[in-house]
């Protein structure tokens, strides 16, 4: 399975942030999406996830060579200001997407062993979400996110609110639930994402362009990198 | 000090200009047609500039022709002293409490966090400069005034002159005592957090400006020649010292940094959210349904301070209050019959009631704050079965909460009516208690109704629709003008309830066809 993005273009005013973006995204793989600031990174996953309405083109799911529209239980977007229900706990909160979402949560793990999966400490679970700091509010939107099993898994910024141990936590679990996902991870990072991910792909001037790692080791791809990253400013 | 006044003056005047044309930027189509680049037009610029200036200008006189007029002329005639001696003492007194609340310096304002946080501008010559203006513009701004409005009432001349120069030394006394108190405990004062003690104190000022004139006492001009020759000397000191100070950083830093969320937070819209995250009451309550009506529920219990325990509040209130009319209509026969007429003919005056007890607007915000803000982030949030089945609990609930006072007033209405005379056509009573209850459903259906179809917030909490602000002003205006109506229970009810009926109707039918679309952050 894979996700088809084919000619999307989004302006805002005069500014066209995306042209005419062409990409396919696998399952199996995290794809590391690097750009500058302001570069269009979280336009096109708020594209993605519709909260912006596009100006032109197209992205679906394909299987099998067969096209289907993506559905609002296709895809998880994790934001980098984590989005939660300050008014519920966390057990509820969880309690709450395991049910609305009981048909696609098919293995019977209970509430707590997602908290122990996500290493949210036993007496974290029952307190308000609006008395979480940022970086455990983060971990309760990974979790919702992913508990789903969203076939698309967009994650903008998402471990710079971690500590270190937390965000290697989170590495490794993503690294865990690659295979059933295709995750768009989104930084400004490049050591975690060269670390991480298994395609790198620069998102500058408004156009996607894949990295390609072939023989090179990490110092001569992260220089490969930079310097797509400089030409395509330049250009 | 000049050279640090001028840098100041213009970053103050650029980022004026700016609001200025991002103002005109929010006007609706306006806005829309406007390209971004607005900023660097040379033409508008020049328009902001001279917005700018009539800002300023309006600043420096028009709050005081305000105050002098409406605080102390328009009081004048229920005073017992004469017109002259109460103009100065009010004048005076208020003088003495306003330097308290209003000492400038203390203020934390934005222009003061731009220039010395934001530009590192050296504290002192900015303080200094800034101050000295604003007293400047003190002077300036009441001096006509107190001549004008002085010499009206035969205060004498020189009083006239002096009063703005009493203004000036007052206020410089409070602000050195204030940097005194500095520099002896290191406590920094912000003005707009008056300790409790003070506000007992311009109490007394209060009551001893309005009181004193109102039993026919006033101070005498000998008086006032002692206190003005006094303040002359102490603001004279006070303002040595406040030139020799050299705290100001250490002060600013505090006054401006620390604990002050809504300069350093991006201005009252961190507040807003701040102090609507602070309705959330965890509290014992749980649920026992599940999904969407699960969420529901402990969104209803979570928010029971603005929802049920604010309804039964409003609800308890009113029945004494009826209860007190009720008594006072027993004790007093004369009142009795008067009441009776009244309640037969000021039912329109009920719409206002109900439109003032109704919290749609706080209970919307909170479900955007606390509840759809983060959820709609959510793309199973925004189908439009979730969206149109959250919006049937929630009417549900509103519906039934605001009942409970509606039910109190309609029914204890109907009681008084009849202990008060009673009416010759007894579906008046039916009516008058149908009628409250269909203008609160009706204040539930619209405050619901609109937060849906028009969903003005953007991520930042900030309001994005000129159309939905349209609307709770026309809202406010409609209900004020019935105020004014007189008109019969059987006819304004039966017009109200049906009227209530079909908004219900249309506006439910409106979301149906609409929200799915239009219930989503904006842009």
């Amino acid at each position: 399975m894979k996700l088809v993005v084919e000619n999307l273009s989004k302006s805002f005013d005069q500014k066209q942030v995306l042209k005419d973006l062409n990409f396919s995204f696998e399952k199996g793989k995290i794809y590391g999406l690097l750009g500058r600031n302001g570069a269009g990174k979280t336009t096109f996953f708020n594209c993605l996830n519709e909260d912006l309405p596009i100006d032109s083109g197209s992205f679906y799911l394909e299987e099998k060579k067969e096209k289907h529209p993506i559905l609002a239980e296709d895809i998880g977007y994790v934001l980098s200001t984590p989005n939660v229900p300050e008014f519920l706990t966390a057990r509820e909160f969880l309690k709450f997407f395991c049910e609305i979402h009981q048909d696609r949560i098919s293995n019977e793990k209970t509430i707590d062993d997602y908290f122990d999966f996500m290493k949210i400490d036993p007496e974290d679970r029952d307190k308000l979400l609006k008395d979480y700091s940022h970086g455990m509010k983060n971990k309760v939107q990974m979790l919702v996110n992913i508990i789903a099993r969203p076939t698309i898994l967009l994650l903008d910024e998402p471990l710079t609110s971690f500590d270190v141990v937390v965000a290697e936590e989170m590495k490794e679990m993503l690294r865990e639930i690659k295979k059933d996902h295709i995750i768009i991870f989104s930084t400004h990072i490049m050591e975690l994402a060269l670390d991480l991910c298994d395609e790198i792909v620069i998102l500058n001037k408004g156009v996607l362009e894949e990295i390609d790692k072939k023989d090179l080791d990490n110092k001569k791809w992260k220089d490969k990198i930079i310097q797509a990253l400089k030409e395509t400013d330049h250009a | 000090m000049l050279n640090t006044f001028w840098i100041s003056f213009r970053l103050k005047n650029t980022y004026r200009v700016n609001g200025i044309i991002y103002s005109i930027k929010q006007l609706p189509l306006i806005g829309k047609i406007l390209p971004n680049k607005l900023y660097q037009s040379k033409a508008l610029k020049i328009i902001g500039n001279i917005i700018s200036i009539l800002i300023e200008i309006g600043s420096i006189f028009l709050g005081k022709l305000l105050y002098v007029l409406f605080v102390i002329l328009a009081m004048l005639d229920m005073m017992k002293a004469n017109p002259s001696s109460s103009f100065v003492h009010i004048f005076v007194f208020l003088t003495i409490a306003g330097a308290f609340l209003n000492t400038y310096m203390f203020n934390p304002t934005k222009d003061k966090y731009y220039a010395m946080i934001l530009m590192k501008m050296d504290a002192k010559k900015y303080t200094l400069s800034d101050y000295g203006y604003a007293l400047l513009k003190v002077i300036v701004g009441f001096l006509p005034f107190t001549i004008l409005f002085g010499r009206s009432v035969q205060v004498p001349l020189w009083i006239c002159l002096m009063l703005p120069l009493f203004v000036v030394c007052v206020k410089a006394t409070v602000s050195a005592y204030t940097l005194k108190r500095y520099e002896k405990t290191k406590k920094v004062t912000n003005e707009n957090l008056p300790e409790k003690q003070l506000w007992i104190a311009i109490g007394v000022l209060l009551v001893l400006a309005y009181g004193l004139p109102y039993f026919g006492f006033a101070l005498s001009n000998t008086i006032y020649l002692i206190l003005f020759l006094s303040s002359l000397l102490l603001g004279g000191f006070s303002l040595f010292y406040i030139y020799h100070f050299s705290s100001y950083r250490k002060i600013y830093q505090e006054l401006l940094t620390t604990n002050n969320n809504i300069i350093t937070q991006n201005t009252t819209t961190e507040l807003l959210k701040e102090q609507t995250r602070k309705q959330i009451e965890l509290g014992e309550g749980t649920s026992n349904k599940t999904g969407y009506a699960y969420f529901h529920e402990l969104f209803v219990k979570r928010h029971r301070k603005i929802l049920t325990k604010s309804a039964k509040k409003t609800a308890i209130i009113s029945f004494f209050i009826l209860c007190g009319v009720t008594i006072v209509a027993f004790v007093n026969p004369t009142l009795k019959a008067q009441l009776n007429s009244v309640i037969l003919v000021y039912l329109p005056y009920m719409v206002f009631i109900m439109y003032m007890i109704n919290r749609g607007t706080v209970v919307t915000q909170a479900m955007f704050i606390n509840c759809d803000h983060s959820m709609l982030t959510y793309r199973f949030y925004r189908t439009p079965k979730v969206i149109l089945g959250l919006f049937r609990e929630r009417l549900k609930t509103l519906i039934m909460i605001n009942l409970i006072p509606a039910l109190v007033i309609g029914g204890g209405l109907a009681l008084l009516l009849w202990v008060t005379g009673g009416t010759t056509n007894p579906w008046n009573y039916v009516i008058l208690v149908i009628s409250i209850l269909a203008m609160s459903i009706f204040f539930s259906v619209h405050y619901l109704v609109m937060y849906y179809l028009l969903q003005p917030y953007n991520i930042a909490v900030e309001v994005k629709s000129a159309s939905y602000k349209l609307i709770q002003t026309l809202t406010y205006l409609v209900c004020y003008y019935m105020l004014q109506l007189r008109l019969p229970i059987f006819s304004f009810g039966i017009t109200m309830i049906l009227f209530s009926i079909a908004y219900s109707f249309i506006s439910l039918f409106l979301v149906y066809r609409y929200a799915p679309k239009t219930f989503k952050i904006r842009p």
